[in-house]
């Protein structure tokens, strides 16, 4: 798995690519809890602090139970540190999953990065 | 080809060669590629189920570490079989590991609340929504999980 890291103001974007499979979840989820970890601490860096953390999905193309359990751990981190979290783009198989495993009604999820962006309270410009 | 067979040690390492595998055969007999996904992640999770139960059953007869026990010898050997039938795919995948019957897993609360859903449980949970019908045989000594799911092709009527 691929993460690219942006930041809108207080909104760190982490753009995700690649299949989240067994064997990649446990990198990636340690990935993720490490932009978590510099989002819930402002301790003395140039960064700011950061409100919200977006997980765009558009360049996943395969997510099994190990990486929906990644999700969850994610979200429930980030609700832990008051940062929120969510995530977009997902492409339809993996919407089909998500929805099936009912995590569409415990972790937001947007039609596309534009929409979240809105949401997290900042343009992308 | 109409018909695919792999046999591959019960190590997660693997699931590339299973995943692998299976693309090879759909790609091979001309599937929709829109209706792969369900099989790719029945595959991974029905093989990572064998992985780990055998790794656990390694780590109860031998109380020690799971991972040192798995390589002593109690590694199953997994085979998957892949077959055309008249209206979809069949998929069987067949182990030596301990008798285990992963549908015997309790399903999970779906509707829990992000605090109180447990992290596991969802992999046979989603086999089961994604395939049309799915079955535990034990035959001798081996765990027999056989799934079987209709794809709309262009040469099916239906």
């Amino acid at each position: 798995m691929k993460l690219n890291i942006e930041t809108h103001g207080g909104t760190t974007l982490a753009i995700a690519e690649g299949r989240l499979d067994f064997g990649a979840a446990n990198g990636f989820q340690k990935q993720l809890e490490q932009e978590l970890a510099g989002a819930g601490s402002s301790a003395g860096g140039a960064r700011a602090p950061v409100a919200a953390l977006i997980l765009d999905c558009g360049g996943v193309d395969y997510v099994s139970s190990a990486g929906l359990r990644v999700f969850l751990v994610v979200a429930r981190a980030a609700k832990r540190d008051g940062v929120a979290f969510s995530i977009c783009a997902l492409q339809p198989a993996v919407r089909e999953v998500f929805d099936l495993s009912g995590f569409s009604r415990i972790i937001t999820v947007h039609a596309d990065r534009a929409s979240a962006l809105a949401q997290a309270g900042h343009s992308s410009a | 080809m109409n018909e695919g067979r792999l046999a591959v040690p019960g190590d997660a390492a693997q699931l590339p060669v299973l995943a692998h595998f299976l693309q090879q055969f759909w790609s091979t007999a001309g599937l929709p590629a829109a209706a792969l996904n369900s099989f790719e992640l029945a595959l991974e999770e029905i093989f990572i189920n064998v992985v780990m139960h055998a790794a656990h059953a390694a780590h109860a007869a031998h109380s020690v570490h799971a991972t040192h026990a798995v390589h002593g010898g109690s590694v199953p050997r997994v085979e998957v079989a892949l077959a055309l039938t008249a209206d979809g795919v069949t998929m069987a995948l067949e182990d030596d590991g301990p008798a285990f019957d992963p549908l015997s897993l309790p399903a999970p609360d779906v509707a829990a609340s992000l605090d109180e859903r447990p992290v596991g449980g969802l992999g046979v949970f989603l086999v089961r929504q994604l395939m049309d019908s799915v079955s535990y045989t034990r035959v001798g000594a081996r765990n027999r999980l056989s799934l079987t799911k209709r794809i709309g092709t262009r040469a099916a009527g239906e």
